[in-house]
């Protein structure tokens, strides 16, 4: 055994019996706080020990009194714990009324900010959607523009203007820029008015005197160049001229309506 | 590995430990009845070793009544892994008295009213030989320990009892029966050494 552990012993057992001075009492105590587990089952050991010598004398009975006055207290003491237990189960009450209340108004504020939420989701998608709607739009306005230029690009291309008739397109201007190898053709035109519902315009290359349909096509805003494709036509003609008339919707295999734009090859 | 250890130690009656777990389980519930039961196990065995210290009675039963409030107040502060209920309110009972016998107002008041023909002295009859409990739950316990001391030299039981009952420092018996401090150190180391060891062991048996 180590002094360490002598030291702790000697003392401990001094300490178990309240025997030692104050100093020495301190001087355990100090012990004790870092003492190991061997040491604090020492302790335990010495104080259950010691307390066995408590029966080696007589007992004792102290006067009933004694043991009413402690009944007293406790009962007192009781009673007032049973009081206090009351008064915890009403702040327990007023404690759920309160939560019951909180949960209300916060799962209303829930509801509120659910819908709002929604609102916002909604509109969200709503624009989302608009901005696919107009993304679409573009995209297919980039592929016709492209189309186009296909056509621009061309090295062979035959450029046709078209002037607009005195009564009714006075102003009228348009341009076809066809490339014949592949039956492709661009049409230009401007300041001609708009196609009623009921109607198209429809473009027509008159070769021999003979009118072939190039296609329909409508305009809604006349005061801007509107471009068009035109496909599949294909001719070797070096002679004709082309024109535009007014026709029913969906176009005639013959020109019925006014003419608006003509212009030779 | 602790907790057995110490329970042995305690439990020369297993039962009356259960009992005692119990009544303090109960206690701690506000149960006034399981207090009033402790109260009827313990209060001779208590009050015997309250007197023995303080030797008044009228002192003795404040200070039983003291300790008894406390076990009421304080049961919450019963710890199980700490060892027995019969050490934890043997142990407060003691200090109490100790620290009642150590105060300068008890000082005082002793030096003033203690004599010999004082009918409210009490004068220690602790001995082997007697029959030292009435108290029937407790004799195998008192048995036990009278077993254990038979077998530890008459020094060292002496210096043990001397300061168990009479609540007397180390430096206060050496002054009091004349023997070198050192000396009531090492008595005291060892007997209470070996009474540890032979309680422990008797159990075990």
């Amino acid at each position: 055994m180590s002094n360490k552990n002598d030291t702790f012993t000697e003392l401990c057992a001094g300490y178990v019996l309240n025997a030692l001075s104050e100093s020495e009492e301190r001087e355990f105590q100090q012990l004790l706080a870092q003492a190991d587990e061997e040491q604090l089952l020492l302790y335990h050991e010495l104080k259950a020990a010691a307390s066995e010598i408590a029966t080696l004398q007589p007992d004792v009975p102290p006067s009933p009194s004694v043991k009413k006055k402690i009944m007293e207290v406790a009962e007192a003491s009781s009673k007032t714990k049973s009081k206090n237990a009351i008064i915890y189960k009403t702040n327990w009450y007023r404690l759920a009324v309160a939560a019951s209340v909180l949960f209300i108004f916060t799962s209303i504020g829930l509801v509120i900010y659910s819908s709002n939420l929604w609102e916002q989701v909604q509109s969200k998608e709503a624009m989302i959607s608009q901005q696919q709607i107009t993304i679409e739009r573009l995209e297919s306005e980039v592929q016709r523009k492209e189309e186009l230029l296909t056509i621009l690009e061309a090295r062979d291309v035959d450029l046709v203007m078209m002037d607009g008739l005195a009564d009714l397109s006075p102003n009228g201007y348009g341009k076809v820029v066809w490339d014949k190898e592949s039956g492709n053709a661009l049409l230009q035109v401007a300041n001609i008015p708009s196609v009623p519902i009921d109607k198209d315009y429809q473009l027509w290359f008159i070769v021999n005197g003979q009118p072939i349909s190039a296609g329909v096509f409508a305009v809604d805003e006349p005061g801007r160049d509107n471009f068009f494709k035109i496909e599949q036509l294909r001719s070797s003609a070096t002679d004709g001229a082309f024109a535009i008339t007014m026709e029913p919707k969906g176009g005639m295999p013959e020109p019925t309506g006014d003419m608006y734009l003509l212009g030779d090859m | 590995m602790l907790f057995f250890i110490l329970t042995t130690i305690g439990k020369i009656l297993t039962k009356d430990e259960e009992r005692d777990r119990e009544l303090m389980a109960r206690i701690k519930t506000r149960d006034t009845s399981a207090l009033s039961e402790l109260y009827d196990n313990y209060n001779g065995l208590l009050f015997g070793l309250i007197l023995s210290i303080l030797k008044k009675r009228e002192e003795a039963e404040d200070l039983l009544q003291e300790v008894f409030i406390k076990i009421w107040q304080n049961a919450e502060k019963f710890d199980l892994e700490r060892g027995t209920v019969y050490t934890w309110v043997v142990t407060l009972t003691r200090n109490r008295s100790i620290d009642r016998l150590r105060s300068k107002v008890y000082k005082e008041q002793k030096k003033q009213s203690t004599s010999l023909d004082d009918e409210d002295v009490f004068h220690p009859l602790y001995s082997e030989e007697s029959d030292p409990l009435e108290n029937t739950i407790l004799k195998e316990r008192a048995k036990k320990v009278h077993q254990a001391l038979d077998q530890i030299s008459e020094k060292q039981k002496k210096v043990l009892q001397v300061a168990y009952f009479s609540g007397m420092s180390q430096s206060e018996i050496s002054e009091e029966f004349d023997i070198p401090l050192g000396t009531v150190k090492t008595r005291m180391r060892d007997g209470m050494i070996k009474l540890k060891e032979l309680l422990t062991k008797g159990i075990e048996l």
